[in-house]
């Protein structure tokens, strides 16, 4: 009995691990090659431990690709849309969590889950024909606005289920000393909601921080140009060079492990109450 | 007491404002491009032409239908049984808790944050036919004696883009079998010990039935995430070499980027939603009934 007990938290340690080590990989290894000498990354077989670190890939991304600016606009982009959609979604959500009228917010809440399933790619053409004709190209807040409606039904979603979890009591005792709705809502109810906020706002940011193709459509001026699309001129130039492109990647996933790191836990909440989006 | 239930309304329009005019109508006129001649290179002309998109799209010489459509299948289905059955075994072996689960959790969890085209880039550096990982790796262990051209070699692309794809999806099956799997109360597997059921019984008698709504559910939307998502394979290969990775929702990326076909794109748009529709139908279907068999 205690032999089999042991062995089997060997085999639970080797899988754990085993796990680690596929998930880690890829990561540590575009760490590696940006951290190598050029004359180093194309080499075979492999150099797995660079001789010495240098960081000439990331000089020449910065230096002589305007990843600054980059970085710059896509924070832009993400920062705003993403407080604009958390915005939104605070009053549709707690709307839709303390509405009472059941047939209304039946149809509200269908028009919600229906959104999440369209393909976001099937909008490209109808919204780059409409934001053409009003004059939105090659504009960062056009683009945030773009986002807003993308992540919108998601979060309200997210939203409605996290004020559900507050009693509405609460705000009765508030109105009954005289708060008006959108008193109560901002000092008695919202403050309570920080994790949910924390989590609509993680949310909102990996999305947004990670869109590619509506980004490429909308955005054609250098200027203005956001992290992805600047990794996707990389690629679409005759052969890629590995070693920028490297630099890049890394600067490129930086910003969501680190949201993800610190909103982890909200994070694994909010998709399980939202649940509906991966 | 009354509560004030008009002010309610206004706090919802700006959502559905922003709803109606960014998202559904957009879709309404994807809608009716899918039965227009509607081509960037030639707008003079953007008749109704019936059903000549999806007729083009199911001739196509450059993307051949049958091809795409097994591409389609084999990406969705071999993707996601990899991703639940990995992420699944991870919660489980996740769900008693050690020393260092929350820093572990936050490790192996970490890639449902990343780009999946950044991902796909990533995953086309390891699978590279020159100075790949995944080259160097299998010759070090004597798998193969030469270098293999992953993503250029037709044999082996489709499925180096999907075990991308299953690197990709394994956290989301993962985190959310974790939570449910939290949700199990332990007096259950108690119970069951003293009846001396053993580890198989517990998970075939407890842990599925009880997680069952979660697996129906994850299953399900996944299926319609993965068919959508254009991103890793896009970034690898772009559907090359010779369709070899190609799935419906790169050929429309590539309508659209490439060709400016709106109407084709659109056609194809309508498909993958037509197909998806049909899919989640039988699967609730299916799954409700068996259920109702027990």
């Amino acid at each position: 009995m205690k032999i089999s007990r042991c062995l089997s938290s060997i085999g639970r340690f080797v899988a754990l691990a085993l796990f680690l080590v596929f998930a880690l990989l890829p990561l540590v290894w575009i760490v590696i090659t940006s951290l190598k000498d050029p004359k180093e990354i194309f080499t075979f077989p492999l150099v797995y431990i660079p001789g010495k670190i240098s960081f000439v890939s990331y000089q020449k991304l910065f230096r002589f690709n305007n990843f600054g600016l980059y970085f710059r606009n896509s924070l832009i982009v993400t920062v705003l849309g993403s407080l604009g959609s958390l915005l939104m979604a605070v009053f549709s959500g707690y709307a839709l969590s303390r509405y009472k009228k059941h047939a209304l917010k039946s149809k509200v809440l269908l028009v919600l889950y229906f959104s999440q399933m369209i393909p976001s790619f099937l909008l490209m053409t109808p919204l780059y024909i409409m934001i053409a004709k009003l004059g939105g190209l090659d504009k960062l807040w056009v683009l945030a606005i773009v986002y807003i409606a993308t992540t919108l039904s998601f979060n309200t979603i997210m939203s409605k289920s996290f004020f559900d979890r507050i009693p509405v009591s609460i705000e009765e005792a508030a109105m009954v000393d005289g708060c008006t709705t959108s008193q109560s809502l901002f000092r008695i109810v919202i403050p309570m909601m920080a994790p949910g906020l924390a989590a609509i706002f993680s949310f909102s940011f990996v999305n947004i921080w990670n869109e590619l193709f509506l980004a490429v459509m909308f955005l054609s001026d250098p200027a203005k140009t956001t992290i992805p699309v600047a990794l996707n001129s990389f690629i679409s130039k005759a052969g890629i060079s590995w070693d920028i492109l490297s630099a890049g990647l890394v600067v490129s996933l930086l910003p969501t492990m680190i949201v993800f790191a610190f909103g982890q836990k909200y994070i694994v909440v909010g998709l399980t109450e939202g649940g509906v989006k991966g | 007491m009354k509560k004030p239930q008009d002010i309610l309304i206004k706090y919802l329009l700006p959502t559905l404002i922003v709803l109606t005019l960014l998202v559904y109508l957009p879709v309404c006129r994807s809608f009716v491009m899918a039965f227009q001649n509607y081509n960037l290179y030639n707008l003079k002309d953007k008749g109704w032409n019936n059903f000549a998109n999806f007729r083009a799209v199911f001739t196509d010489q450059t993307y051949p239908f049958g091809q795409v459509l097994l591409n389609t299948v084999l990406w969705v289905f071999i993707s996601l049984a990899f991703q639940f059955t990995l992420g699944f075994i991870l919660a489980l072996l996740l769900r008693k808790p050690f020393k260092g689960r929350g820093l572990y959790t936050s490790l192996v969890f970490y890639p449902w944050a990343l780009s999946g085209f950044a991902i796909g880039l990533v995953w086309s550096w390891i699978f590279n036919g020159q100075f790949g990982l995944a080259n160097d790796i299998l010759m070090k262990l004597g798998v193969i004696k030469a270098p293999i051209g992953f993503l250029s070699d037709p044999h082996y692309a489709l499925m180096s883009v999907i075990i991308a794809n299953i690197w990709y999806g394994i956290p989301f099956f993962g985190i959310m079998i974790l939570a449910a799997l939290q949700s199990i109360p332990n007096e259950l597997y108690e119970s069951a010990k003293i009846d001396g059921a053993n580890w198989f019984t517990q998970l075939f008698r407890i842990t599925i039935p009880y997680i069952k709504p979660t697996l129906v559910s994850t299953t399900l939307l996944r299926v319609m995430w993965i068919m959508n998502f254009p991103d890793i394979i896009y970034g690898m290969t772009n559907g090359g070499p010779a369709n070899a990775t190609n799935i419906l929702a790169t050929e429309m990326l590539n309508k659209i980027m490439k060709e400016y076909n709106y109407g084709q794109a659109s056609a194809i748009g309508l498909i993958i939603m037509m197909i998806l529709f049909v899919y989640a139908f039988f699967y609730l279907k299916f799954t409700s009934r068996k259920e109702v068999e027990i």
